[in-house]
């Protein structure tokens, strides 16, 4: 067994969830304690203690923008600034056209490549706010796919729940997917 | 002068040690091999024990003398690998997974062996998706090489490794909160004793160490403790990799041994490379959000445990982070207790309410451009109510930053109180409070 508790397995299962529903709607949720047996309240509020779950509806893209200590220093307000002004919306707002929803958020451990942040938990570096416009393009040309794959940064194929129940990941227990994996730091969506 | 050598960004010795063929031919796996098959769990812990390797992760404590904790014949254990690096200015858990991830696999596995743990679990932010994925490949590849899984090597050892992503939350850094993390609950931290070597994880023995700090312990075992010895100082043994930010040209990871002066790590060519715009260092903080602030005239102290403790501060994550004189004080304090608000888990009222009014003063103070001159009363009576009283360490890190800005830079306060009702200080719109949940 992965885990010597069921419950360990809220995290995993609530990622995928909310990779399927695109957001974590209040079934989604009393699904996930179905399956594991745990009281609803107990899983809401995991939602709501986490940031990366989304209780309402998101863009297909959540963009989340690093306006941390040092990122704030080195051109974060600006390029946040100039994300609001090219999506019409405030932070915490989704577009009418339901592509993007902005959000700040903190450190993202990328502080060197600052000013720093994540579509859909792929890292975006380096991202001046001269560079909006074509990010911005660039992520709407791949809406599609962004749909295909879920918020959550990976796709819903990576894990499995085997015939025993239990969840593995099909890197580890499957079929090895070994290739495609290395390199954080090359993250496709960075032009 | 950099390093010939390295200990854990060997990426820069190594081209291409990020693939798992490469990293074998170089002598990777070879200690874990000797060790499962000829070395006694003991034995491998007296080898790090000797080579006095000090956790990374934040407080320095001895490695091996924390697995010597375990109490004696109870089963099962955990090791756990904290991976949920988010703390302002933290980045180097991020960079080796991304360049020399065999090698930090390699350090979980011999280390669950010398603890005698058949699970482990590397606990990683949830933003890391392609880290997860970096590090889940790099696992596989143990298992199929007949590195991980039942009987290793034919010496009757079973180890697990899985990959644990949590879901955004800075406190599931802290060690039991992460525990609770990993249980599949919110997380809060638990009250400590009993500590985490006599009941962890499901109420078993558990040993939790740093990302840094596990990938040390392969070179260890394969170069011996005297070569490991070679870097850095008597007390603060072998190497560490600053993640040096901020107003330097050359941001980035730098692996160097315990001892270099801070002014070399900002200025020297092969590291930080100056200040942008050659503007002067105002403020630094040299070991994350929790550490005391260092103002631009102490570039003399040196980087290791002692020297900065004496300098009243502390070497924590190795997060050095250089701001320089268009950065005022109260707004970096503003910032940073931000973060520490946003991040409060909310368990005990003093880290809760005192990080929320902290914000609320701070942020008319600076960026709405209000402040009265019982304010500055008003932050020290605040802080004054935290320090001592929060439940764990977060809390009392919040405390840091505006004590520090109230400390080393009281006529900045002072400054904001006189232009009291200026409406839009420093020019720009105010970030809404709302605007940051
Ligand atoms: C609020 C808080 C956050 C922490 N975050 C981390 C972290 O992200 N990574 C880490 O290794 N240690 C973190 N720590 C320290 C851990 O609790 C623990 O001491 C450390 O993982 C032990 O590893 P080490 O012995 O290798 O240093 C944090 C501590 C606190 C109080
Ligand atoms: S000090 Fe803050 S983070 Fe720690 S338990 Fe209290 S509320 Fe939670
Ligand atoms: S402050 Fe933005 S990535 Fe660290």
């Amino acid at each position: 067994m992965r885990y010597a508790s069921p419950r360990s397995a809220v995290l995993p299962l609530l990622f995928i969830a909310q990779d399927h529903y695109g957001h974590l709607t209040s079934e989604a949720i009393r699904e996930v304690a179905d399956i594991l047996q745990l009281p609803a309240t107990d899983v809401f509020e995991v939602v709501g203690f986490y940031t990366l779950f989304y209780d309402k509806p998101v863009g297909t893209w959540m963009l989340q923008v690093c306006d941390d200590v040092p990122c704030c220093y080195l051109g974060a307000e600006e390029l946040i600034a100039a994300l609001k002004e090219t999506l019409g919306i405030q932070e915490e707002q989704t577009t009418p056209d339901g592509v993007f929803t902005l959000q700040r958020v903190k450190c993202l451990a990328a502080c060197n490549r600052a000013p720093v942040l994540q579509a859909n938990l792929d890292y975006v570096y380096d991202v001046t706010a001269d560079r909006v416009d074509s990010l911005i393009r660039d992520l709407r040309a791949r809406a599609d796919e962004a749909q295909q794959r879920g918020r959550s940064g990976r796709q819903a194929a990576d894990f499995g729940i085997a015939a025993d129940g239990e969840l593995y990941t099909t890197t580890v227990s499957g079929s090895p997917v070994v290739t495609a994996a290395r390199g954080c730091c090359t993250s496709t969506s960075n032009p | 002068m950099a390093l010939t050598e390295h200990v854990v960004m060997r990426e820069l010795d190594i081209p291409g040690i990020g693939d798992f063929d490469i990293y074998r031919q170089h002598g990777g796996w070879d200690a874990y091999c000797v060790a499962v098959k000829e070395q006694t769990p003991a034995a491998v812990v007296a080898v790090v024990k000797e080579a006095g390797l000090r956790g990374r992760g934040g407080a320095g404590f001895p490695t091996g003398v924390k697995w010597g904790f375990l109490p004696k014949g109870v089963y099962p254990r955990y090791l756990l690998c904290n991976c949920d690096e988010s703390e302002p200015g933290t980045f180097n858990n991020h960079q080796i997974i991304d360049n020399n991830p065999h090698q930090l696999v390699e350090g979980v596995a011999i280390s669950a062996y010398a603890v005698e743990a058949n699970t482990a679990y590397i606990y990683m932010r949830g933003e890391f998706a392609a880290a997860a994925r970096t590090l889940e490949a790099a696992i596989a590849r143990a298992y199929a090489e007949g590195l991980l899984g039942k009987n290793i090597l034919g010496s009757g050892y079973d180890l697990d490794i899985h990959v644990h992503r949590g879901a955004g939350a800075y406190i599931c850094g802290e060690e039991t909160a992460l525990m609770e993390s990993l249980e599949g609950k919110i997380g809060q931290p638990r009250l400590k004793p009993p500590f985490p070597a006599v009941a962890g994880l499901y109420g078993k023995p558990t040993i939790i160490n740093n990302v840094e700090t596990l990938t040390n312990v392969p070179m260890i075992l394969q170069k011996g403790v005297a070569w490991y010895r070679q870097f850095g100082t008597e007390k603060s043994p072998g190497t560490k990799c600053f993640s040096l930010s901020g107003h330097v040209n050359r941001p980035g990871n730098y692996e160097i041994p315990f001892g270099l002066p801070l002014r070399e790590l900002i200025y020297s060519p092969e590291y930080g490379g100056g200040m942008r715009d050659n503007r002067p260092v105002k403020i630094i903080i040299p070991g994350g959000a929790s550490a005391p602030w260092l103002t631009g005239d102490k570039l003399d102290v040196t980087l290791d445990y002692e020297a900065l403790a004496g300098a009243g501060t502390m070497l924590g994550s190795g997060a050095v982070i250089v701001l320089n004189d268009t950065v005022q004080a109260p707004h970096l304090a503003y910032k940073m207790d931000e973060f520490f608000k946003h991040e409060s888990c909310g368990k005990c009222t003093p880290c809760r309410e005192g990080t929320h009014w902290l914000v609320k003063t701070l942020h008319r103070m600076t960026e709405e451009g209000h402040a009265y001159a019982e304010d500055i009363p008003t932050l020290h009576s605040i802080y004054g109510q935290m320090a001592g009283n929060c439940f764990c360490l977060l809390g009392e890190s919040a405390v840091m930053p505006i004590k520090s800005a109230l400390r080393l830079f009281p006529q900045e306060f002072e400054q904001l109180v006189t232009q009291n009702g200026n409406g839009q200080h420093n020019g720009k719109h105010p970030i809404a409070l709302e605007s940051v949940r």
